[in-house]
């Protein structure tokens, strides 16, 4: 099995140590990994912003990156959605198609390609789960609340077996945070409130530690965190599995 | 102004978007109260989908098939291209009714709900020319009294608080002053209405579902605003999007099955009412109108926004639309549905509008006819982009930022320039509100020493 | 070329090519008398069930003794409407009694044909309204309703419980322009 890891732009630049508990956790899983160094960025930031046409150079370097790999891992639902749904604009040469179809988010990855049963992790805290909206709704990684009453989802199953966690019951379930990309700064007003409110969610329901799969989300949430001062610990899905403790 | 600007001006108040957000919410976890039980409700939404396509790919022929029906049954037909078309066949048919030719004192009109009539901008025309207009749908009595727009679709009024309704009562219907009990209010409302409903010369309906095979069409409502204006005046117009058609009388069941579950958790409208012919000795006529629509036929990657049944679910599910209120859209139809319908009339005008969406896609899992919105929103995003109406900065950034993207040295060395100036600058200044929109409610991210790039040079790179 | 002619050439320009049209399989449910009346009671309606049809007078007696007004084809009635009364009459009424022909399980709904309206207005116009279904009229859905119905005729509604609004901030009020009350009368085994 030939690996690749991509760590999206902003893990890369800010969170670098999401970066690296990937790859340890998928070390640990026994997977070798491969990490090209030339790999930059899926080319959302653009596309989402209505200039998919100028993201195209980008695509095509993610192509030329990856197209030897059986499998891209990234800790990121939204890069790999973006990768799955909208690549559709270029030619699908056998390398464009490989691509798109060996690209995983990182827990789909371990549930359906590794098919790991279990997480030797003891983490004994209040877990609230963030379901970033691309890989719920886009990738189909968690039930929606649209269609049914049932909140399962592939973090959420992996969460449960550690030993000593809790896991918050939210009253919104899987409303999106309000990040958006440049909607995060175009809709500056809405895109906080959103935000606040679902801190607001976590707070009232006594989460400690706030997780998802989705750093971009996380990222947003945990600004609102620091602004108001929250004691609240914002942690990459990557991190708690791979052991790292709040 | 914009959408990003009219948001903003409406999320300043913090508690009464608290309140719409959570008023809008309750709608629709009773819609999810309603559609949980029952097991056939996903095949449901497919088949309504799968119906609409079909129907929009026959569209000619089953406006024909209709309009012959119709006639058949009495009913008269017309054509119009446009809303101004729409609005003179209304005029016309109401000056020449025979009911109404002679009148010499004002004509006096009803109207149930009717989305079409508002995108028309019908009323102001008809009172231009002498014709009373009176909404009878009390969330549409409200926002009329008041001069404003409905801010939603099924709940007209629904940015209003019960104080306003009271305060509005109070001055138009002499209600006690304070008065804000919504069942007293509604009973003002009540008496009011009924004595329009008997003095009214003509009735105005929308039209939810028309039937091809038969010529019928359905009106849902819950108050009985629609039945009593119709069956009480003397002349009956129908106004109807041409895309209100399904081709039998069996689909309705799958479409009033999703309608009313998928607007208000209601197992279904208190009135669904079905018109076929005439009252002995009354007129019936329906508009048929374009307006756009077969412009958006024609768009194959927005055209199953016509399957469209105005739910509202979209809205009730928005997190954007429960925090920027209806009135942020500043189009007849808000929220993600309207988002995508009203670029189609007016690129330039609403070019913020697909860009009022953090594509989080729960407006296309709401659905009941499976519009796949937040993917159109996206689309519509890559429209606006070409069509140059994105503002230049974010052209120009983004053009930008895709070249960095392309060259790795470059984003690598940008990054790092980035994260040193993060560092190095003061908080007061990478925080500056003016300069940052990001910090006005949000830290920034710590910027570390090094990426994650450069952490596996140095310790994995072998 | 007129807007008629206008508007069916561009559909037929900017149509898609010819999609399939689904078929509607058979989907069932519960079509006992209990979920009717626990959904119609769900939505401000109830219902009472009497043996046979000869027993509305009786339920009426009981139920509305108050209400002077009362327009009816199968009860005592004290108000005279036919199709052509004025609408100074019809808003007088205080009590209409009408016969449906089919009831929903699912949703509470009962289809009113126009033949059994006596007058188009009635069944809307009226202050309270009774509806007299015989109990085996009633199926389980709106699927079933409709192939229960051989025709929509001129004019039919459903009607699913009394006229309400929520326009008002969300809060539900029984009795918006229609009926302020609606009973049903179940009869027969």
């Amino acid at each position: 099995m030939k690996v690749a890891l991509f760590i999206p732009c902003y893990v890369d630049q800010f969170y670098p140590n999401v970066g690296i508990n990937t790859l340890q956790l998928l070390e640990k899983l026994g997977v070798e990994v491969a990490y090209p160094l030339q790999q930059t960025c899926c080319g959302q930031p653009m596309a989402n912003s209505g200039c998919e046409q100028d993201s195209k150079d980008v695509y095509h370097h993610f192509v030329d990156t990856f197209a030897d790999y059986e499998y891209i891992v990234t800790p990121s639902g939204s890069c790999t959605y973006h990768v799955r749904k909208h690549y559709d604009i270029i030619d699908q040469t056998p390398a464009v198609q490989q691509v798109r179809k060996g690209v995983y988010e990182l827990v789909d990855f371990l549930e359906n390609v590794l098919k790991v049963e279990e997480i030797p992790v003891h983490f004994p805290h209040k877990v609230g789960l963030h379901l970033s909206c691309h890989g719920q709704r886009g990738l189909r990684q968690a039930n929606a609340s649209e269609i049914t009453g049932d909140k399962g989802g592939q973090i959420l199953t992996l969460l449960k077996k550690l030993k000593g966690i809790e896991i918050t019951h939210l009253e919104r379930n899987d409303e999106c945070c309000g990040f958006g990309g440049s909607f995060c700064i175009t809709e500056e007003a809405v895109s906080a409130r959103m935000g606040q409110d679902r801190i607001a969610d976590h707070v009232r329901h006594g989460t400690k530690v706030l997780t998802g799969g989705d750093m971009s989300c996380l990222m947003h949430l945990e600004g609102i965190v620091k602004r108001q001062q929250v004691p609240i610990k914002v942690m990459h899905i990557a991190e708690i599995l791979n052991g790292s403790q709040p | 102004m914009n959408h990003p600007a009219l948001a903003e001006k409406f999320a300043r108040d913090f508690s009464r978007t608290t309140w719409h957000d959570e008023t809008l919410w309750f709608v629709r976890q009773k819609r999810d109260k309603a559609i949980y039980p029952i097991p056939e409700f996903q095949e449901l939404r497919l088949l309504a989908s799968k119906i609409k396509d079909h129907t929009l790919s026959n569209l000619d022929n089953y406006l024909l098939q209709f309009e012959e029906n119709a006639r058949k049954n009495g009913v008269q037909v017309h054509w119009a291209t446009d809303g101004e078309e729409h609005n003179q066949i209304v005029l016309d048919i109401i000056r020449n009714a025979s009911s109404i030719k002679d009148k010499t004192g004002t004509i006096k009109m009803v109207k149930s709900k009717s989305m079409l009539t508002e995108e028309c901008h019908l009323n102001p025309f008809l009172q231009k020319n002498g014709v009373e207009v009176v909404d009878t749908d009390l969330g549409e009595r409200i926002v009329q009294f008041r001069n404003e727009p409905p801010s939603h679709i099924v709940m007209p009024a629904i940015h209003l608080k019960k104080e306003d309704v009271g305060e509005t009562f109070h001055e138009h219907l002499g209600t006690p002053k304070g008065e804000k009990d919504p069942q007293a209010l509604t009973e003002a409302a009540r008496q009011h209405l009924r004595q329009k409903f008997i003095e009214a010369d003509v009735a105005l309906t929308g039209v939810n579902f028309a039937v091809a095979e038969t010529g019928s069409f359905v009106v849902c409502t819950n108050e009985g605003n629609a039945d009593l204006g119709v069956n009480l005046a003397n002349v009956h117009i129908a106004c109807m999007g041409m895309e209100k058609l399904i081709p039998k009388i069996e689909h309705l069941s799958v479409f009033i099955r999703l309608l009313a579950r998928s607007a208000t958790g209601q197992p279904v409208t208190t009135y669904t009412s079905h018109f076929t012919k005439p009252a002995e000795g009354k007129e019936m006529h329906i508009v048929i109108v374009d307006n756009g629509r077969t412009q958006q036929l024609g768009r194959s990657d927005f055209r199953n926004s016509l399957k469209c049944i105005r739910c509202g679910a979209c809205m009730n599910t928005c997190p954007v639309y429960r925090r920027s209120g209806g009135h942020s859209y500043d189009f007849t139809v808000p929220g993600p549905i309207g988002a995508i319908l009203s670029p189609n009339i007016d690129l330039h005008k609403y070019s913020s509008l697909p860009f009022a969406s953090t594509l989080c896609g729960s407006c296309s899992d709401v659905c009941p006819v499976k519009i796949d919105i937040h993917v159109q929103l996206y689309k519509w995003r890559q429209v606006v982009s070409k069509e140059n109406e994105l503002p230049a900065s974010k052209k120009w950034g983004m053009k930008g930022l895709a070249k960095m993207l392309a060259m790795p040295k470059v984003y690598d060395l940008g990054g790092k320039l980035a994260r040193s100036a993060l560092r190095v600058l003061p908080h007061g200044m990478t925080h500056a509100k003016g300069l940052n929109p990001w910090a006005i409610a949000r830290e920034l991210p710590d910027a570390p020493k090094q990426s994650f790039k450069e952490w596996y040079s140095k310790n994995k790179k072998s | 070329m007129s807007s008629r002619e206008k508007i069916l050439a561009s559909v037929k320009a900017h149509k898609p090519v010819l999609i399939d049209l689904p078929t509607i399989p058979a989907f069932e449910g519960d079509g006992s008398i209990e979920r009717f009346k626990t959904v119609l009671s769900g939505i401000g309606g109830h219902a009472i069930e009497v043996e046979s049809k000869t027993d509305c007078q009786g339920a009426i007696d009981t139920h509305y003794s108050d209400l002077k007004s009362v327009a009816s084809k199968l009860v005592k009635s004290s108000v005279e409407i036919d199709k052509n009364t004025s609408k100074e009459v019809l808003e007088r009424v205080d009590l209409a009694v009408i016969e449906g022909v089919v009831g929903v399980a699912e949703n509470g709904a009962i289809w009113v044909p126009e033949v059994n309206m006596i007058n188009r207005a009635l069944p809307f116009i009226t202050q309270h309204l009774v509806l007299v279904l015989e109990k085996r009229q009633i199926v389980a859905n709106m699927h079933e309703a409709y192939k229960k119905l051989d025709t929509v005729g001129s004019y039919g509604a459903f009607i699913a419980g009394p006229s309400k609004t929520a326009d008002i901030e969300q809060s539900l009020v029984i009795g918006a322009h229609g009926a302020r009350s609606m009973m049903v009368i179940l009869y027969g085994g």
